[in-house]
């Protein structure tokens, strides 16, 4: 039985008195201890699969189920990983991560071992007294995930966290991520628009067209890890992700931008390797 | 003479690190300089070097001028306590509950538009020429801004905030007290630095129209026999305690939560 598991959602938003369609008719399932990436161009309701799964929002139609009962609103068991950290920045990072502990009513010494624990898994034990405001973008999402995984979730969200760093140090983050997922196995959904991500990462991709937001294609990706960006076998699941999402980045640049943006006809079939296209 | 400048500099700038200097030297200097020159222009104008400044001196070496001064801090003190605790509590009962702001949100707002000094002839009338008129005027004038700060501070605690400790299992009263009092931090300590100051001006008005014993009644005092340089020597004394609490408490108070809370 898959863990997770959309059936028909919809989702609409008011927009000026309209309403919005960001996602339609999304059907998908993650099973336990799977990692799944949902790729796909900004705007296209990725980060509102997220917010639905963790409880933060409701559907406008259709079921979400977690091991086979519907979310009614957030849970300790489904932590997230946001994109800005969203850290406290009245606590120190060690605080920041004992948080969700102490709202579970741990004592409070338990709680200090089990998040300077956690601290050590993302290598921030030397920053345990430090503030948000002092750590960089890349420390600050170390911290954020771990404070979502000193709860032990058995559904990890993570929403493009590595989307504002460089490109150096989402590499680091990305090897760090997986390691701790091998070595915890919580089921992990995890939000990027960048292709190369996406198929470094998943087990599976969910490839995701926008307004409103559609599944277009899922992709098992079967190469062992760790993974090379140079594989081949990768490089085909690039390019073919790559060839549904042309079409959509190119309807997205239309609509935001009006008929006048020249689309050259090589940027569809840009090799894979190059980093142009990469992100979408 | 550039020695001794950058020496004063040098200690100036450990006691006050950049970012919450007191004052600019330059700034003061230029106020020197014009206030001599009125002197120099007006035979009624005090000079400020040799005149004011040493009518200020002696003055301090008059126990009853101590006496006075110590009795406006006192005010002060008791004032501002009771400004911290009705304003930081009020806001906090008037950003939790709703029905609580329906109600009282608009009284709120309406006590902080009414000028400390206009709370004194109703003070008077309900404490007498006592010291509790300066404190009840102190309380009024000054806790409007802090409630309304802190209810502010409640409501607009960024939703990214709220979204992440609901993932973590914070709810109710958890919540509130872990969550969102602290995120309103920033805006309570901005509140509360307004609130020296509108105390400030509440404290010297109360004492100038009750006539309890403090350093606005002494301005009365001196104002009625005509005494200039004493009255000037006060007004500049008055000036000097509101600039050096609020930029040696409140000012760094305030840029440091700032820097914490990430506003910087």
């Amino acid at each position: 039985m898959s863990q997770v598991e959309l059936k028909n959602v919809f989702k609409s938003f008011r927009h000026n008195g309209a309403a919005l369609e960001v996602l339609h008719d999304i059907n998908l399932t993650v099973a336990q201890g799977e990692f799944v990436c949902l790729l796909g161009p900004s705007g296209c309701g990725k980060s509102t699969i997220i917010n639905l799964i963790a409880g933060l929002e409701k559907p406008s139609a259709g079921d979400i189920l977690v091991d086979g009962k519907p979310v009614t609103g957030p849970d300790a068991s489904r932590t997230v990983v946001f994109q800005d950290a969203a850290l406290f920045p009245w606590l120190s990072v060690l605080g920041n991560v004992e948080f969700g502990l102490r709202m579970a009513g741990v004592e409070p010494r338990q709680r200090r071992s089990r998040a300077l624990e956690y601290l050590r898994l993302v290598h921030l034990s030397k920053f345990v007294h430090a503030y948000p405001h002092q750590l960089s973008g890349g420390m600050k999402q170390r911290v954020a995930i771990a404070r979502a995984l000193v709860l032990q979730p058995a559904i990890l969200l993570l929403d493009e966290p590595f989307g504002a760093l460089d490109a150096q140090t989402r590499s680091v983050l990305q090897n760090e991520l997986l390691e701790i997922w091998e070595l915890a196995r919580p089921t992990i959904l995890f939000v990027t628009h960048n292709v190369r991500e996406a198929t470094g990462l998943a087990d599976r991709v969910y490839v995701i067209s926008s307004r409103p937001g559609r599944i277009r294609d899922a992709q098992a990706i079967t190469v062992p890890r760790p993974r090379h960006a140079e594989d081949p076998a990768l490089q085909a699941h690039q390019h073919k992700i790559l060839g549904i999402l042309g079409e959509e980045v190119e309807k997205v640049f239309r609509e935001e931008l009006g008929e006048t943006v020249h689309f050259p006809e090589a940027q569809h079939d840009a090799p894979p390797d190059q980093s142009r296209g990469m992100h979408i | 003479m550039g020695i001794v400048v950058r020496l004063m500099r040098k200690v100036i700038h450990t006691l006050f690190p950049p970012g919450y200097s007191l004052l600019r030297w330059e700034a003061l200097a230029l106020f020197i300089a014009l206030w001599e020159l009125a002197a120099w222009l007006s035979p009624s104008w005090p000079s400020l070097l040799q005149k004011v400044l040493p009518v200020l001196w002696s003055d301090f070496t008059d126990p009853e001028f101590c006496q006075a001064i110590v009795g406006s801090a006192r005010r002060m003190a008791i004032g501002y306590t009771l400004v911290m605790l009705v304003g930081i509590s009020g806001g906090i009962l008037l950003g939790r509950l709703p029905i609580v702001d329906q109600l009282l949100g608009s009284l709120a707002v309406a006590i902080h538009a009414i000028p400390g000094a206009a709370w004194v002839p109703l003070s008077i009338i309900w404490f007498g020429m006592t010291e509790w008129a300066v404190i009840f005027t102190i309380l009024l004038g000054a806790a409007g801004i802090v409630i309304v700060e802190t209810d502010t501070g409640i409501r607009e605690v960024p939703p990214i905030i709220r979204r992440a400790a609901r993932t973590m299992g914070a709810r109710g009263l958890n919540d509130f007290w872990f969550v969102v009092v602290p995120a309103a931090i920033p805006k309570i300590v901005g509140g509360l630095r307004l609130a020296w100051a509108f105390g400030w001006r509440a404290l010297m008005a109360g004492e100038l129209l009750t006539s309890v014993s403090g350093l606005g009644q002494r301005l009365n005092q001196v104002a009625k026999a005509r005494q200039l340089d004493q009255l000037l020597a006060l007004m500049l004394l008055i000036a000097a305690i509101g600039i050096v609490i609020d930029g040696l408490i409140f000012k760094r108070l305030e840029y440091e939560v700032r820097v914490r809370w990430g506003l910087v």
